[in-house]
């Protein structure tokens, strides 16, 4: 209708303007996926080389026998915050401007979550075993060690992916039923299988509402516990700037952070190519932008606090690795993260830049650049230079794990691109919860 | 090497082995399936022998596993090394299992390389030449080179040398100390190297005597040294060092005086004056120092006065001292000069036959003067010769300064016959290369020195298709004279039948206990020596070169002797514990000197001297005195060893190359402090792998150290009473024994014989230069050294760094499978098999003593034959760290189990105890109180490292105790 | 006797709302209602005489046996392998348990927990849903996940005439029997 555009749009409109999301792409979106597909083949070459000749390949040594990958998979496992986040403790305070932005960021946890994945299986060095990690029964009463933080990973890492995926999957039912029912032929067919024959009728609506409304309750303390539990990988070793109780809140802060960063990263395009300005409207930029800007900030009274308290430790090797990291060899990293995280977010203190879209994007990036930084700065440095003076050293990326982490951001890629051609990447049904719902006769209207 | 030539050994050896060896290495080969009673799979023999790697002759005992030498170690019952052996020891295996090891006898095809021969075919070019040069009378035209053989080769060598009127054998060491001789010869009437007491003596006056490194004999030196000088009960002696350099040796000094090269014998005599001006020494030492003046001798040596008087006073109140003289600063033209004058401090101090010892001579005192070598040079270019026959060993090409001109020489001779079993420099210019076995596949004997006669035996049989220069000679011999068989002036038809016709008066038909005993070990009749006081002056050294450069110091290397030793890949991975450098070598210069040309460490720098130029990478070492350059003699590569480990690069590494070939202007022995060289800056860069990234502890207290007076009071008072960490949990339990470890850092003098002996007990792989500079490195065990004080005059610690196999291990609860875990015994296990690779642990070991196999690693053939039987190899992506040698512990437990009894002290012995010339490793069980290791770790010294973090190691350390409160 | 299904098809929420009171007030309780999305309003009216979902029942039974299977696991594997591990282990002694490594447990407790209440609570929905299915009932018709409203009354074929009327009136686009 033609007034769609001025007024809020109607139930109709909702459905055709989200399916038109799923019309056949232009040359731009092939372009797009053929360079990322290209990346992906080089990660894979990469990955195969180091499987083949040994981790060598990678710059690891000692002391840095952890590097860039698992910055790479914490900064992802990061990333994977926002979308259920969004789609479960946003859910609970009925924060109404998250229903347009949940179904993509959704999408984006899961992807996100299955690249970080993969890094453990890159980074171990004999990945043809990792499957040791699992508790799975075998005849020589072999099991793994509950009391290892990798182990925790394991558990907590896939109960998140399998939890965000469960959600995100109920949260499209009611759409593929959409779909089904817009479209023709063999894909009506596929989306019928897929809709579990949903028809919206009371009884379905009453425990679907309550399921979710229980499933976001369950994910709500499990997005939190996640990154709690990598941060843990760090904070329950030895390693001067890793011991430290500092490291869960810390973890969760940054993760919230960068993950909405990503979450614009995503969105904003879509916005502008999709023309969905009428559901993504400045009034959502806007309150993402005050999340980054206010988990900035909270990110940044942590920084201090880790700088206070290895400085009132009064522990030499804490305090010297502290004065190395902001001064030797890797000073850069830290002070590329300090702008990053810290100054860049507050330029979101104005209005102006929250609802522009160029501000936004930029700041994003910024973002994303220093969340990697943030870990890599953890890892690296610390590891670099501390108990033993013997072993210190300076880590070199080598060409295979600059390609292995460049072709983890292609493999996530990929995956997104794929999804929103083929999934509706807004939720039919909260769109049209936000839209006043039609009524005859105004009186009784709302 | 392929399945047929491992079964060849198999089973040749155990025929050696079931006649005590006394097999001749044959291509005989008997099947497998008839066992031989004395080849028992999984049981190890031992063969006892001598070690030939250089002329301290250390007994060896062998490990043979299944027909091949996996391991050797120090025999316990000889008197020179009583079980210890250095890490070139050590290392032998990497020559027996050579890859380059020549395969057969080969001759040279015109000007174009060596090509594969028939033994007889070989020899025979060898005899018609000796025939012919006979027939025309021209017996001399043949010259005999070897290395020093003072054993019955070498008497049989000499039969051979009459009975075919050859020149007279000429035995080739390039390190012969004949300043010394002629110094005893002046002073003390005797043409000999005495025995050096040092376990006797209660101050030792070093002049530039590296006897911790290479110094005549430095296993039984360090180990007699740590006699004198470790902190027990209460007492210790005193060490003083002069040199220009902070060698190892140096750094192990209570005081290390630092001169100027070649000043010495002024030091020397200066002490000497003080001691008379004195009282402290015979008035009648007073003529030969009567025109030293104290105050110049303190000027031109840059030496205080103080200091002077200081060392004076040490010595002469030690009763007794002992003063010794050596290294490359004491061979400079006035070497002689300098050891009369360190002759006299010994007989004013009364130590004569007190810590300086004549009747037990080394074996020193029998190599060939230079000055013959020189003549027989000449005689080469002159084109005399015609025949020059190499022993194994000798590498004159290498290891002699290029000033003599050998190589041209020797390429003017018509026929070089080569018994080198692996390629070197000098066989490359030979036209015959007749193999010899090596010396752990060969008969023979040597004596270190009078009355010690260790005897060598085949541990098993050739790798290489390989004969005993001694028998190849005979058949030469023979053929050459005409004579067959059991005639004629050389009837024996091998060697070996010689040896034991010598052998049977001195075993007296005991040759079975005399070879499991490792030869016949007696003592000779002191003799009494009265000191003619003469010289008194010491000329200061004459230096070719430019006058305004700086003196070059090309001293032996520790670990590659004069470059003989050069072709072990352990040797050239494991570091020089001073500069904790790897694979390259380096031109050391002093701080200012670096600043002076504006070079930072692995810059490039041209090393000009008249003979030619040398280009090495720089390190800048803030000790070296301000006029000197030092480059370490002894490196270089052998084929296999470029591109696989370290970068191919033709440029040699050799100081010999630039050296003169100056003489001791007295007793005309080799001169290697003979010339000043000019640096250049090349602007190229060539970064040395140094493993240890400072020296600096960064007050971490890795390292400690006691005040003598300090620990003399709590050696007294003993130990307070131990403040056990509190802990939420309860403690282990053990219910066998718990194994424990301590290191004595003040006996330790960082030798890194340990960490050889760990990587050939344990197979840990050689990952090369580039590797080893990236932090991979794969050694279990490291020798640190950490440096206190004033940077230009440290105290050095020295800390074996392994793992400590914590009771709360950081390493284990991090592990996600269980790979890592804690045995009953007190063991930090590592489950290879269980292993993902995590590389957790790595991360998480405060001490980083753990390694991770970043490739594939591989033993280049033979070399996978010498792997331990008894320890895994481990694969590519799993972590692995030190085991406190668990196949060691676990063949113990069964021995003292077979015998029913509990395990004891000296049951079992970890491979770097066991090698440890100065038994500053004691392991043992920690539950059993009267354990060696226990009573140590009681001790008021005892500390662990990284206390602080609660790790609670099972490994101690005991502070080193330092004098006069250096550091 | 055979029951008729009337189907009435509306395009705002109001007129739906009133036909379900109307068709209540009748006495009309058999109803089922098609919406493209959850209306409150039209809940109201529902709520009053439907029971509140068991999904929660689900979600309670598969978090407890998370917990419990969890700590099964990690206590009883860590009894037939028990390690010692940096200095604390776990292990059956005389007595009973001896060592000292719980606390991690609770970690995969949680994680447990999570897991197997999320997975049964979707079972739940599923269940109780009447999902999956591969045909819609015949009631319904496409545009209810659209932008209509859909109201079918089951009832006795002789008053199907009855509840046409009434949902006519009551505002309906289009009234059907099926």
């Amino acid at each position: 209708m033609s007034d769609g555009r001025t007024t809020s749009p109607t139930f109709a409109d909702v459905n055709r303007d989200v399916l038109r999301t799923l019309e056949p792409p232009g040359n731009l979106y092939f372009a797009w996926m053929c360079f990322v597909a290209l990346l992906l083949a080089g990660f894979f070459a990469a990955w195969a080389g180091q499987v083949w000749w040994g981790m060598g390949m990678a710059g690891k040594r000692v002391p840095q026998m952890w590097a860039m990958y698992i910055t790479t998979f914490v900064f992802w496992i990061g990333i994977g915050h926002a979308g259920t986040l969004i789609s479960a403790i946003l859910y609970l305070f009925r924060a109404r401007w998250r229903t347009s932005i949940y179904r993509g960021a959704e999408a984006m946890t899961i992807f996100a979550v299955m690249t970080a994945g993969l890094f453990p299986l890159i980074h171990a060095g004999r990945m043809w075993f990792a499957y040791y990690l699992l508790p799975y029964p075998n005849q020589r009463f072999l099991w793994p060690n509950f009391r290892s933080p990798l182990v925790w990973d394991v558990f907590a890492i896939s109960t998140y992916l399998s939890i965000s995926t469960v959600f995100f999957i109920v949260g499209l039912v009611p759409d593929i039923a959409a779909l089904r029912d817009a479209s023709t032929g063999w894909r009506k067919r596929i989306f019928s299988m897929l809709a579990l024959g949903w028809e919206g009728s009371d009884t379905q609506w009453r425990h679907y509402r309550r399921a979710y409304g229980l499933l976001a309750a369950l994910a709500t303390p499990l997005v939190l516990s996640v990154h709690s539990v990598v941060s843990w990988d760090f904070a329950m070793a030895l390693v001067p700037g890793w011991h430290s109780t500092l490291f869960a809140p810390f973890f969760v802060d940054g993760a919230i952070f960068s993950g909405f960063a990503m979450v614009l990263i995503l969105i904003l395009p879509m916005r502008h190519f999709f023309n969905l300005h009428a559901y993504i409207q400045e009034k959502h930029l806007d309150a993402m932008g005050k999340l980054i800007l206010v988990t900035g900030l909270v990110l940044t009274y942590f920084y201090i606090c880790e700088i206070f308290t290895s400085l009132y430790s009064g522990e030499h090797i804490e305090k010297a690795s502290l004065f190395w990291k902001v001064t030797a060899t890797y000073a850069w990293a830290l002070w590329t993260m300090y702008f990053c995280n810290c100054v860049a977010p507050l330029v979101l203190f104005w209005k102006r830049a929250r609802t522009s879209p160029v501000v936004l994007y930029v700041v994003s990036i910024l973002v994303l650049i220093g969340m990697w930084f943030e870990r890599f700065n953890i890892i690296v440095p610390s590891l670099g230079h501390d108990f033993y003076p013997y072993t210190w050293g300076i880590y070199y990326p080598s060409p295979t794990d600059t390609m292995i982490v460049i072709g983890s951001f292609s493999f996530f890629f990929l995956l997104f691109l794929g999804f929103i051609r083929l999934m509706p990447s807004l939720s039919i049904v909260e769109v049209k919860e936000t839209i006043p719902p039609p009524v005859r006769d105004r009186a009784h209207g709302h | 090497m392929n399945r047929r030539d491992f079964f060849k050994i198999v089973t040749v050896s155990g025929a050696a082995a079931a006649s005590g060896g006394c097999q001749q290495a044959s291509e005989t080969i008997l099947p497998l399936v008839v066992p031989n009673e004395q080849l028992v799979p999984g049981v190890a023999s031992w063969f006892s022998t001598v070690c030939r790697e250089c002329p301290a002759g250390c007994g060896v005992i062998a490990r043979n596993r299944e027909g091949r030498v996996v391991k050797l170690e120090g025999n316990p019952d000889h008197p020179v090394n009583a079980g210890a052996l250095c890490m070139r020891g050590q290392a032998a295996l990497q020559g027996l299992y050579h890859p380059d090891r020549i395969a057969g006898p080969m001759v040279r095809e015109g000007g174009a390389g060596f090509k594969a021969a028939a033994w007889d075919a070989a020899s025979k070019i060898v005899a018609d030449k000796i025939a012919a040069l006979r027939t025309s009378g021209k017996g001399r035209a043949i010259a005999v080179v070897t290395q020093l053989e003072n054993g019955n080769l070498g008497g049989l060598l000499d039969r051979w040398v009459q009975a075919l009127g050859t020149r007279p054998r000429v035995t080739l060491e390039p390190f012969a100390y004949e300043s010394i001789r002629a110094a005893n010869k002046i002073t003390f009437n005797r043409d000999a190297i005495p025995y050096y007491a040092f376990e006797d003596a209660e101050a030792v006056l070093s002049f530039g005597a590296d006897f911790i490194e290479t110094w005549l004999s430095n296993v039984n030196y360090a180990r007699t040294f740590a006699r004198m000088h470790s902190f027990r009960d209460g007492r210790a002696g005193t060490f003083i060092h002069v040199e220009p350099r902070q060698s190892l040796t140096a750094s192990n000094a209570d005081e290390w005086v630092r001169n100027a090269p070649g000043t010495e014998g002024l030091l020397a005599l200066a002490i000497l004056r003080v001691m008379v001006d004195e009282g402290m020494a015979d008035r009648r030492f007073g003529e030969a120092v009567a025109s030293v003046d104290v105050k110049r001798a303190a000027d031109e040596s840059g030496v205080s006065v103080e200091t002077i008087k200081r060392v004076a006073k040490t010595f002469a109140h030690a009763k007794p001292g002992l003063a010794i003289g050596g290294g490359v600063s004491v061979t400079g033209t006035n070497a002689t000069q300098t050891q009369i004058a360190i002759n006299l401090l010994n007989a004013a101090a009364g130590n004569v036959g007190k810590t300086v010892r004549f009747g037990a001579d080394s074996a020193y005192g029998k190599v060939t003067p230079y000055s013959e070598v020189a003549n027989l040079a000449g005689a080469m270019a002159g084109g005399e010769i015609e025949v020059l026959i190499l022993g194994p060993g000798v590498n004159p090409a290498f290891t002699l300064p290029s000033g003599l001109k050998l190589a041209d020489a020797i390429r003017k001779v018509a026929l070089v016959a080569s018994f080198a079993n692996v390629p070197d420099q000098t066989s490359e210019l030979a036209h015959v290369v007749l193999p010899g076995t090596h010396w752990l596949e060969s008969w023979g004997d040597y004596s270190p020195r009078d009355g010690v006669l260790g005897f060598l035996q085949p541990t098993m049989s050739p790798v290489r298709d390989s004969r005993p220069m001694g028998d190849t000679l005979l058949r030469i011999g023979r053929a050459a004279l005409g004579a067959e068989e059991g005639k004629g002036p050389i009837p024996w038809p091998t060697f070996e039948q010689y040896l034991k016709a010598a052998w049977a008066p001195l075993v007296k038909g005991e040759l079975e206990g005399a070879l499991r005993r490792g030869g016949v070990f007696g003592d000779v009749a002191p003799a009494t020596v009265s000191a003619k006081v003469s010289g008194g002056e010491v000329a200061p050294p004459k230096l070719a070169g430019d006058g305004g450069g700086l003196t070059l110091l090309a001293y032996p290397s520790l670990r590659f002797y004069d470059g003989r030793s050069a072709v072990s890949s352990w040797l050239q991975e494991a570091p020089d514990t001073m500069t904790q450098a790897v694979w390259d070598a380096w031109v050391e210069i002093s701080t200012d000197t670096a600043r002076k040309l504006g070079v930072a460490q692995g810059d490039m720098i041209a090393v000009k001297s008249p003979q030619g130029t040398l280009e090495l990478p720089a390190y800048i070492s803030p000790t070296l005195h301000p006029s000197a350059v030092a480059i370490p003699m002894g490196h270089r590569y052998t084929p296999y060893q470029r591109p696989r480990y370290v970068a191919a690069d033709p440029r040699s590494l050799n100081p010999m190359d630039i050296l003169p070939a100056a003489a001791d202007s007295t007793s005309g022995g080799l001169a290697f402090m003979s010339v000043k060289v000019t640096l250049t800056k090349l602007g190229t860069r060539r970064p040395l792998a140094v493993l240890q990234a400072t020296h600096d502890q960064d007050d971490r207290e890795l390292a400690q150290h006691v005040e003598l007076g300090a620990a003399r009071e709590q050696a007294l008072r003993g130990r307070g009473p131990e403040a056990a960490a509190p802990t939420l949990y309860e403690d282990q339990k053990y219910p066998g024994p718990r194994w424990g470890m301590t290191i004595d850092v003040d006996a330790c003098v960082g030798c890194q014989a340990c960490v050889v002996s760990c990587q050939a007990e344990n197979n840990v792989p050689v990952v090369g230069k580039a590797s080893a500079a990236y932090g991979r490195q794969l050694h279990w065990l490291r020798l640190e050294r950490w440096a206190e004080g004033k940077p230009e005059h440290p105290t050095n610690m020295f800390l074996p760094m392994l793992c400590q196999h914590c009771e709360v291990a950081p390493c284990e609860p991090v592990c996600p499978v269980y790979a890592a875990y804690r045995t009953e015994e007190g063991l930090n296990g590592q489950v290879y098999n269980r292993c993902v690779g995590t590389r957790y642990c790595g991360n998480n070991c405060p001490y980083h003593v753990r390694r991770f196999n970043w490739f594939q690693y591989e033993f280049p053939t033979p070399l996978e034959v010498q792997l331990n039987p008894d320890v895994t190899v481990r694969q590519l992506g799993v972590m692995e760290k030190c085991t406190m040698c668990l196949q060691r512990i676990i063949a113990g437990k069964d021995r003292a189990r077979d015998e029913k009894r509990a395990v004891r002290d000296g049951d079992i012995l970890t491979a770097c105890q066991q090698t440890c010339p100065t038994q500053a490793i004691t392991f043992g069980n920690l539950k059993d109180e009267g354990s060696g290791a226990t009573k140590l770790t009681h001790s008021p010294r005892a500390y662990h490292v990284l206390e602080e973090i609660g790790t609670r190691p099972s490994i101690t350390y005991l502070r080193k105790v330092v004098r006069g409160g250096h550091a | 006797m055979a029951t008729e299904t009337v189907l009435g098809v509306f395009a705002h929420v109001d007129t739906t709302v009133r036909a379900l009171e109307e068709l209540r007030a009748r006495g009309y309780h058999d109803v089922t209602v098609y919406t493209p999305l959850p209306v409150h309003e039209i809940e109201e009216v529902l709520e009053r005489d439907r029971p509140v979902s068991r999904v929660r029942l689900f979600t309670l039974i598969g978090g407890l046996a998370g917990i419990v299977s969890a700590f099964l696991l990690t206590i009883w594997s860590s009894m037939v392998w028990g390690q010692v591990t940096g200095g604390k282990y776990l292990q059956p002694t005389g007595g009973g348990i001896s060592g000292s490594s719980l606390p991690p447990f609770f970690i995969i407790a949680f994680e447990l927990m999570v897991l197997f209440g999320g997975f049964a609570t979707v079972i739940g929905m599923v269940v109780l849903g009447r999902l999956p299915r591969l045909r819609t009932s015949a009631a319904y018709d496409p545009r209810f996940t659209n932008d209509r409203f859909g109201v079918a009354v089951h009832c006795a074929p002789e008053r199907a005439a009855t509840v046409h009327e009434l949902l006519r009136t009551s505002g309906a686009e289009e009234v059907k029997s099926r």
